[in-house]
């Protein structure tokens, strides 16, 4: 069937073929960005490249301030950090062997006396987060600025798509022109371009490892209680990466009180348990004491 | 596994043999030193007159040297403590080198009601003296915005989004999850 | 009335489905050490932490896949109340045997609740007839609704009833001879009694069964204001792992168990208590 441009078609376009063009186009943007989503997020498996030490988990579940609880907890369990009455972070020995570099500075960062939400905001620290995210950037498993930029470029352009839609629907309703089935194609464009702007910032790769992981740590849930005495730092460490800061709060939770630890939402039921999903990297707890005022932002909750 | 009839035979007439968890008659031993009786229901009645001896503020069983029993007295409510302290993490934290003595205090000649209540009434008590800790008040909080509980019969989880409050601190629970929202006074 | 049950023996140790060699209690707070343990082909579990109807617990799920013998071992049941035993308590004991496939199940010569009042702790029966005859009879009830052998374990106790008819050999065997249940000796618990309450532990060692013993508990403890107290939060103390060569050397037992319910030490401290008893009794090192 062929459709003859009419004098009153907008853009000297007619209807039939402009939808046409555009569901095609649709069609090929979002196809495409699918694909090139479902390839740039593949990530590379974990088991050729050596096991992930805790803070490296820590970062991929919850960024920089998980991985900033993780070492910290690692560091209390070693029993080389502590807290003073005025809720001020201490030092006592010397670091363990084997201390990581954002180990390394969350000690003697530490050991200046700081409060442990000021941790993440130290310049030292700071470089031991890029050191620890680019690491896992090369190992396929977290996504830089630039890979993720890449990622939204197919969202960009179904933006552009979704302009060029309605700005033809806006100008054909204003010459009175029949735009349903233009209007009606704008949704599920939307939807599509609001869905793959949400660009994760860990590979699918990282996902498996990261559930892999939870399933072969039950025993640290703090659910079960832990006995992280026998466990030791390390397992202490993963057990705040793989399970939030309900780690702290049952291993310590004279230290967790005084030094402010974060606190997370808790599950009715379990006496401090916690869900797989732990707090996000943006979350801190404001106001002068732990979950104060305004309470908790972001992922990261509060709960006794 | 050879069946065997001797079911039939019973040692004891104690209704109370199949022990309901949710109503143990709270508080008072019965009327004993009851001396001893010879058979099954004698030794019902010294069993109970021991127990309740043990952990309700009986006296002393005729016959039975004071001293281990006070030891063994004492030793169960150490182990008391240790179960309540797991179910109660914060409050034993709170509490700190006290927790042992606050805990053998109040427990002493008050028989348990397993370790979830027993910690309950005692959080529950220490605020209504004004002697809960801030952390102690933080985890009543959290778990009156979770389940309800009426200080008689096993707690019940809540289905409805509840607020609670314990020693300034505020709990509220949405859905199951719980939040708190304003820490304790400290 | 049937007579008692026809004796079982212990299994035999190489190649039967019982306990073998050294063994701990699994606890959810330790999973992930006991998991980690590669020689262990033996552990227990508390019966009245396992549901039978819902999924077992994580660890111990994986530690049935890798074959490992897991045996309920029942705390609540109060086989020697002067009250029959509790049915409900007794199916809950069969249902976790079926669903770890148990070999067997253990419980205590204890009560646990009497008059409606919850001990909190196992307590000492009178060493008399009534009493034989109030836990042969509990016995028997839970043996018939058992799919599996139960062993009997006598208790630490810090106090006697003043009225003992038996002494504690006579009384064990008269139950395990009316029952035919087999014995789980906890040698913390025989050291605890002689110390606590007098006698040889060694003469007991003599005239117990031996022979009927299926495994045996072994614990930690300590001294608090004139009594041993066995805890099984503290160190076992060397002269309990004397009493377990002095029982090995009389009869080894098919297994050994370590029992440990809280306070608990760094991983190596428990590794060192693993292998100090399997050098005390001879059986491989699981750690």
């Amino acid at each position: 069937m062929t459709v003859l441009a009419a004098p009153g078609d907008t853009w000297g376009i007619p209807g039939p073929v402009f939808l046409r063009w555009y569901l095609l186009a649709a069609a090929v943007l979002v196809v495409g960005t699918l694909v090139h989503r479902f390839r740039g997020l593949a990530g590379t498996p974990v088991d050729g490249t050596g096991p992930l030490g805790p803070q490296q988990v820590a970062y991929l579940n919850g960024g920089d301030q998980l991985a900033v609880w993780t070492a910290l907890g690692g560091l209390r369990r070693a029993g080389v950090v502590g807290v003073t009455p005025d809720r001020r972070l201490t030092t006592a020995g010397s670091l363990p062997a084997g201390a990581t570099p954002l180990d390394q500075a969350i000690f003697h960062t530490a050991a200046r006396g700081v409060h442990s939400r000021e941790l993440r905001r130290d310049e030292w620290v700071t470089r031991a987060l890029e050191q620890l995210r680019d690491g896992l950037q090369q190992r396929g498993l977290a996504l830089g600025p630039d890979r993720r930029a890449a990622l939204r470029r197919g969202p960009m352009l179904i933006a552009a798509l979704l302009a060029v839609g309605v700005i033809r629907a806006f100008v054909g309703l204003s010459h009175s022109r029949p735009a349903g089935f233009l209007l009606l194609s704008l949704v599920p464009l939307f939807i599509a371009f609001v869905l793959l702007s949400r660009v994760p910032w860990r590979t699918r790769a990282a996902d498996r490892a990261l559930r892999e992981l939870r399933r072969r740590h039950t025993w640290l849930r703090p659910s079960a209680a832990p006995a992280y005495a026998t466990y030791g730092p390390s397992d202490a460490a993963m057990g705040v990466a793989l399970f939030g800061t309900a780690t702290i709060w049952a291993m310590d939770p004279g230290f967790a009180d005084q030094a402010e630890i974060q606190r997370q939402a808790i599950s009715a039921g379990g006496g401090s348990g916690s869900s797989g999903s732990s707090c996000s990297s943006g979350s801190s707890c404001g106001g002068g004491s732990s979950c104060g005022g305004g309470g908790c932002g972001g992922g990261g909750g509060c709960g006794g | 596994m050879t069946r065997d009839s001797g079911a039939g035979r019973t040692a004891g007439a104690d209704p109370a043999g199949a022990p309901s968890p949710a109503a143990p008659p709270a508080g008072r031993p019965p009327s004993s030193g009851a001396p001893p009786a010879v058979g099954g229901s004698g030794l019902a009645a010294r069993q109970a007159a021991l127990v309740a001896a043990l952990v309700a503020g009986g006296p002393l069983p005729p016959g039975f040297a004071p001293e281990p029993v006070a030891a063994a007295r004492r030793a169960l409510l150490r182990k008391r403590a240790g179960d309540v302290a797991r179910h109660w993490p914060l409050l034993a934290a709170g509490l700190g080198a006290d927790w042992s003595a606050t805990f053998a205090g109040w427990a002493a000649g008050r028989p348990t009601n397993g370790s979830l209540r027993d910690g309950w009434d005692l959080a529950r008590e220490l605020r209504d003296h004004g002697r809960l800790p801030a952390l102690g008040a933080e985890e009543l909080a959290s778990r009156e915005a979770t389940t309800r509980y009426d200080g008689r019969t096993a707690p019940r989880p809540r289905r409805l989004p509840a607020v609670a409050r314990a020693g300034g601190a505020v709990a509220v629970q949405l859905a199951g999850r719980v939040r708190l929202l304003r820490p304790a006074r400290r | 009335m049937t007579g008692p049950s026809p004796a079982p023996t212990p299994t035999d140790p190489a190649t039967g489905p019982g306990p073998y060699g050294i063994g701990i209690g699994w606890r959810p707070e330790i999973a992930g050490f006991v998991a980690g343990l590669p020689g262990l082909r033996f552990v227990e579990v508390v019966a009245e932490t396992v549901s039978p109807a819902g999924p077992l617990p994580d660890g111990l799920a994986e530690l049935r896949e890798r074959g490992v013998t897991v045996v309920p071992h029942g705390v609540r049941l109060s086989l020697g109340g002067a009250e029959p035993v509790d049915p409900a308590r007794v199916a809950h004991l069969a249902g976790v045997a079926a669903a770890v496939d148990a070999p067997l199940v253990s419980e205590h010569i204890a009560f646990v609740r009497a008059g409606g009042l919850e001990a909190g702790h196992l307590l000492p029966l009178p060493r008399s007839r009534d009493a034989v005859a109030a836990v042969v009879a509990n016995v028997r009830r839970a043996q018939a609704e058992l799919p599996v052998p139960l062993a009997l374990e006598p208790i630490a106790a810090l106090f006697d009833w003043p009225d003992d008819e038996l002494d504690e050999a006579d009384f064990l065997t008269e139950i395990l001879d009316a029952t035919g249940a087999l014995l789980l000796l906890d040698v913390a618990n025989v050291h605890a009694n002689a110390r606590n309450r007098g006698g040889d532990p060694l003469t007991l060692l003599d005239r117990l069964p031996l022979d009927r013993v299926a495994y045996v508990h072994v614990a930690g403890g300590a001294e608090q204001g004139g009594f041993y107290h066995d805890t099984h939060t503290d160190p076992v103390p060397a002269e309990v792992l004397d009493l377990v060569g002095e029982l090995c050397a009389r009869r080894r037992p098919p297994a050994l168990l370590l029992e440990r319910d809280g306070h608990y030490p760094p991983a190596a401290e428990l590794r060192a208590e693993l292998d100090a008893l399997a050098a005390a009794s001879g059986y491989p090192v699981v750690t």
